[in-house]
């Protein structure tokens, strides 16, 4: 049915202006001059570059999953589903050691506007990395019991769509928070 | 017949422009409203079915032409009502330019304090004003967002906390003007009133140099009694008065009190009598004020009743 | 009758709904459409009048000036908690569950395009209601900062009780309903239709439904990042609302105004689309000017999205913005000029039948046009500098919500209720219903117009003895409680009819739309074979052969 992927699609229209907004109140506290913690002086644009690199090759993984559901290559399939949730993983150990160093600095949510609109834009963005990651277990899950025999299937299908989203919105605020402080 | 307030009673130039935009806005609705109600009523007349006919009328599917005929007209009307609103923006909230403020206003969660850059002098609640000269108010809030609004002298605006405001405020003739905070802002939002007090320029400046006046601190008497408990029951923690240590902005500056009408920001006239219930439980007055109920006792309200009537 | 095609092919597939009756489960567990649709109405009925009553006790501590009736945080809370309650409980979830019980019948299909999500939807506005009702049992009790809960005296310093906070998850979590709700209605009406059922040929009601959806998941998530921020501010101690700390309390009311302007029209477009239907059937002709309707919903729709700050003229974002958000929203005016013109149009040369349905219809255009046009005189900035914040926009509001959004739910409720329930309501007893209904609410609401040029704010729980302010308003009481009356006489008539009512036909109104076609009320699937649709009109080309609406149209 064309109805899974139509109602992912208009999900994601909307959470996009879910992520719009919160961009929006980061930008628009971005040019207050703030005492204490900013972009500037607390970020690391270099290290969590690197770190964003591994959820950019997760789009890549997770379309090749998709590749291998057409050719109906099963085994491939779940090995690149696994190494996307690995790589998916690994973007969040980053972001977790950097909130944990910030939260080591006394940086906090609620220490100044820069801290409560990076805390919250990266949160949610790295909780909808989680459910992403969930979500792509439960797939790696059911593909092991034998699902998804291919060429078709809505539900990798609609992951995939989901995941290269939560990637999308991540080159986004990436830009907005890391890249625009040294601009 | 009693006066209609607000504005059916402009009492300032912009006000003036204010009521006749508005008059015009509204004969232009009363009008559509009138085409659309007599249509609706001939439908009501003409249409109605009758019960012993079955038939089914001409089935009429529309007509692009008369959509566009209403289409183009309301886009008419419009560009009037635009029109008419931009020339009165024009007149009523001309620029600032290099104008010094005169009035500073202060929103306090449920009174006004009233600073006089000019002459530095404060009081609270109740504005005075020279009539017949435009004056530039500007309009801040220490907590949250007020409104100031007196609706026979000038249009409204927010103060917001972080976000100075500034408007323009006038009086053609002489009078107390009534208006009211009018942006809710917490339990006592009701009573959180103001008053302008127009008046000829020398009575303005009259009053404007006995504010100046730093009051006698009493010392003898209930009233100095009055003075010294004033120090220790920590009403000197919240309030201003001249000559006296009290120097704090938490409640109204109580220097010359005896001048203002009213007390809590209207909820009482301004009496002996009506001073003496507020000292004894404000919360019975203005329930949720942020001036606790001191737990005073009777000799010690008289004392202080005392003292803050002997300012002068 | 001529032939009859089966039923959309692709959706024959079995649905997961349960069996015709299993008794009380149904009520918990069903995911058939029908079955949420009345779950939804009658959860908004009950809200209606919790929302109601809260709007009596806030008429009567008004009755009168320095009336000592309620305390002020009591009066806070009622108004806080009825216009929150009248939104967010009673129009939306109504007009919804009405869009939820029609859409599928209306285009032919089943079942909704996912009747799991359908019930969720349902559920998390329930979960929502009860978490902000719940609000009351705590500590100091529910909001007391009015439905737009303007920062910063929502946050923490100035509202220390937890009113607020579950104020906030109660309508998040409703609003993620409304968005999953959305999500289903569009794909619903997109995929779902059944053979010969065009964009062209949809009922106006689902057009409404379409786009007030689309207006739906698209602003909803502006309030769902807004209500995120604010409970980041009062649990963990984030600074996005308070100034005190850095952050700004006019970014609050843009995000608030950026989905709360919109979801006006929420609450008002499926209330269009309910009149467009009602009137043409009463009329016995077809609507006019069908594409002028469905279009200018679709102007309406993207303009909403460009005038927020028309509620923000006296926050003094300057005169630039000012002028943009004026013009921008007078402009709202011409769209929805065409349709209230098309509608009289409509009527005009019918042969018109006044029942209960379109005696409602008919007064919704008069009322809706007064509140409209008071919305066109608070656009003009200088008015609203005058009258923002004052018993004006009280009446405004009041017009086009209840003139406007209720009036046309009665409508709705007198025309459907045949399907819902298979008896018809009491016209009678109707009759009383609409005609105490217009008194009061006319009664209320009219004079508040006055009081607010005269210079009564709103949201005060007490006001001095001005000249004529204690009679003005004394009216406006007097005025609620006859709407109260004609409440509870509609309820009365609700409940009467369910028992004694008029055995309903299946088409009582001889009307024109698919869901006429099936039995009242509808079997669990819906139809058992559903008409050839060739134009906008099935039923009406089943009944005149001879003069169909596209004579011209293949049978497909
Ligand atoms: C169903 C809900 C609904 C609808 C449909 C509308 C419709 C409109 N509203 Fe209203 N509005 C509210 C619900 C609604 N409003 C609410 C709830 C608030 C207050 C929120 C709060 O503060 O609590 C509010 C407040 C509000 C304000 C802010 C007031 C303030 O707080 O200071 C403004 C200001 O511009 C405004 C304007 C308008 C306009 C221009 C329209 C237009 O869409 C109206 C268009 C319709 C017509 C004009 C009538 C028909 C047209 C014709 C017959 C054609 C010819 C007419 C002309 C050419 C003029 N509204
Ligand atoms: C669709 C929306 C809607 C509807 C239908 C109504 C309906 C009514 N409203 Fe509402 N109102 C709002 C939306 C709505 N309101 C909003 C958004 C606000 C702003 C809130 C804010 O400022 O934050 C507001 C504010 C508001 C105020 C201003 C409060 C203030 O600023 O201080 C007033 C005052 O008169 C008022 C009155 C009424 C009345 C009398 C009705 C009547 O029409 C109600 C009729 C219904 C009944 C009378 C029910 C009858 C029920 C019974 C008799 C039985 C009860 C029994 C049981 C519960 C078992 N409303
Ligand atoms: C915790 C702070 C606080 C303390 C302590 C306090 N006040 Fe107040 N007072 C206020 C505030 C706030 C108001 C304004 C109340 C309002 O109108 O909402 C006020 C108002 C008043 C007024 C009315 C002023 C006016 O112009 O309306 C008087 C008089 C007054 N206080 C006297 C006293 C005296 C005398 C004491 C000591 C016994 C005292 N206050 C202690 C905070 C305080
Ligand atoms: Cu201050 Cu309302
Ligand atoms: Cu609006």
């Amino acid at each position: 049915m064309a109805n899974n992927k139509m109602l992912i699609k208009f999900f994601i229209a909307s959470e996009s202006i879910f992520f719009v907004m919160l961009i929006l109140a980061y930008i628009n506290f971005h040019g207050s001059n703030v005492e204490g913690p900013n972009a500037v002086n607390s970020l690391n644009p270099l290290r969590t570059g690197i770190f964003s690199l591994f959820l950019l090759a997760s789009s890549l993984s997770v379309w090749l999953a998709g590749r291998s559901l057409v050719t109906k290559n099963h085994f491939m399939m779940k090995i690149w589903i696994l190494v996307t949730i690995i790589l998916g993983a690994v973007f969040i150990y980053g972001q977790a050691s950097e909130w944990l160093g910030l939260i080591a600095q006394n940086i906090t949510i609620s220490r100044n506007v820069f801290g409560s609109t990076f805390f919250t834009l990266t949160g949610f963005h790295g909780f909808h990395v989680c459910v992403g990651l969930l979500m792509l277990s439960i797939l790696l899950g059911l593909a092991m019991f034998g699902d998804f025999k291919g060429p078709k299937s809505d539900g990798v299908e609609c992951v995939s769509i989901y995941w290269h989203f939560v990637d999308g919105v991540w080159i986004v605020v990436y830009s907005v928070i890391y890249l625009w402080a040294f601009l | 017949m009693e006066k209609l307030g607000g504005l059916f009673n402009p009492s300032s130039p912009e006000m003036e422009a204010m009521a006749d935009l508005t008059f015009y806005i509204i004969a232009i609705s009363i009008g559509i409203l009138a085409i659309i109600v007599v249509a609706v009523t001939y439908i009501i007349i003409r249409y109605r079915k009758n019960p012993n006919d079955n038939s089914e009328p001409y089935q009429n599917f529309g007509d692009l032409r008369l959509e566009i005929v209403w289409t183009l007209i309301p886009i008419a009307i419009v560009a009037v009502l635009f029109q008419l609103t931009c020339s009165t923006m024009r007149a009523v909230d001309p620029p600032i330019q290099d104008h010094e403020t005169d009035i500073v206003i202060i929103g306090h969660q449920w009174w006004w304090e009233i600073y006089y850059p000019k002459s530095g002098v404060i009081t609270a609640n109740e504005v005075h004003m020279p009539v017949g000269k435009n004056l530039l108010l500007r309009i801040e809030s220490i907590d949250v967002i007020h409104d100031f609004w007196v609706p026979e002298l000038a249009r409204k605006i927010d103060a917001v906390p972080g976000h100075p405001n500034h408007m323009w405020i006038s009086a053609s003739k002489p009078g107390v003007y009534l208006g009211a905070c009018s942006e809710f802002c917490g339990t006592q939002h009701a009573n959180m009133r103001i008053r302008v007090i127009a008046e000829t320029e020398d009575e303005f400046n009259e009053w404007q140099k006995q504010e100046f006046v730093i009051p006698k601190t009493p010392r003898a008497g209930i009233a100095g009694e009055g003075a010294e408990l004033f120090k220790t029951k920590a009403c000197m923690n919240c309030h201003t008065i001249l000559g006296t240590p009290a120097a704090a902005r938490i409640g109204p500056n109580l220097t010359h009190l005896n001048k203002r009408q009213t007390i809590g920001a209207g909820v009482l006239t301004n009496s002996t009598e009506n001073l003496t219930k507020w000292l004894t439980n404000p919360q019975k007055y203005k329930h949720g004020a942020l001036m606790p109920n001191m737990k005073l006792t009777q000799s010690e309200v008289n004392q202080l009743v005392a003292y803050l009537e002997a300012l002068n | 009758m001529s032939t009859r095609i089966p039923i959309v092919p692709e959706n024959v597939k079995p649905l997961p709904a349960l069996k015709e009756n299993e008794g009380m489960l149904t009520w918990v567990a069903s995911i058939d459409h029908k079955q949420i649709g009345i779950m939804y109405i009658i959860v908004s009925m009950i809200y209606f009048l919790i929302g109601g009553l809260e709007a009596l006790l806030i008429r009567t501590q008004l009755a009168q000036p320095e009336n000592a009736f309620l305390s002020p945080e009591v009066f806070n809370q009622m108004f806080t908690m009825h216009g929150t309650t009248m939104i967010f409980f009673v129009v939306m979830p109504l007009l919804i569950g009405m869009g939820v019980y029609l859409v599928p019948l209306m285009i032919g299909a089943r079942d909704m395009a996912f009747p799991r999500l359908n019930a969720l939807s349902f559920w998390l506005v329930v979960f929502g209601g009860i978490l902000l009702y719940y609000s009351f049992f705590t500590q100091s009790g529910a909001s007391e900062v009015g439905w737009f809960a303007y920062a910063p005296l929502s946050e923490k310093p100035f509202s220390l009780n937890k009113g607020p906070t579950y104020w906030a998850l109660g309508l998040l979590a409703t609003g993620i309903g409304s968005i999953a709700s959305g999500l289903n209605n569009i794909v619903t009406i997109l995929t779902l239709r059944t053979a010969g059922m065009t964009m062209r040929r949809l009922p106006l009601f689902v057009w409404m439904i379409l786009v007030t959806s689309f207006l739906i998941i698209f602003v909803f998530p502006i309030i769902a990042s807004a209500f995120s921020m604010m409970l980041l501010d009062r649990l963990l101690g984030a600074t996005f609302f308070t100034p005190a700390h850095g952050g700004s309390a006019i970014l609050w009311q843009h995000f608030f105004w950026g989905f709360g302007h919109p979801e006006v029209y929420i609450l008002v477009l499926p209330a269009f689309g309910i009149i467009s239907e009602v009137i043409p059937v009463f009329s016995r002709k077809p609507i006019y000017g069908y594409e002028f309707i469905a279009g200018s919903t679709v102007a309406i729709g993207l303009l909403s999205l460009g005038v927020w700050a028309h509620h923000m003229f006296a926050v003094g974002l300057g005169n630039v913005a000012n002028v943009y958000f004026a013009l921008a929203s007078m402009l709202i005016a011409i769209p929805t000029g065409i349709k209230i013109l098309n509608w009289i149009a409509t009527m005009w040369g019918g042969k018109i039948w006044f029942a209960t349905p379109m005696l409602f219809a008919t007064a919704f255009i008069i009322e809706f046009v007064i509140g409209g046009l008071t919305g066109v005189a608070i656009a003009s900035v200088p008015i609203d500098w005058v009258v923002t914040d004052s018993y004006f926009i009280v009446a405004h509001f009041h017009y086009v919500l209840f003139g406007g959004s209720i009036f046309a739910i009665f409508a709705g409720v007198y025309y459907w209720f045949p399907k819902f329930s298979g008896r018809m309501l009491s016209e009678t007893i109707g009759k009383w219903h609409f005609w105490l209904t217009v008194v009061g609410f006319n009664m209320t609401f009219f004079i508040q117009h006055f009081l607010g040029v005269m210079g009564m704010p709103r949201r005060v729980y007490t006001y001095h003895d001005f000249p004529y302010w204690g009679s003005m308003n004394m009216i406006s009481t007097i005025g609620a409680f006859v709407l109260a009356i004609s409440v509870i006489i509609f309820m009365w008539n609700v409940r009467y009819s369910l028992k004694h009512g008029k055995k309903a036909p299946d088409n009582p109104w001889n009307a024109w739309t698919l869901e006429w076609a099936t039995t009242s009320p509808p079997a669990v699937h819906n139809f058992d074979l559903v008409p050839p649709v060739r134009g906008r009109r099935p039923l009406w080309d089943l009944a005149h052969p001879d003069n169909p609406d596209e004579p011209n149209a293949k049978i497909v």
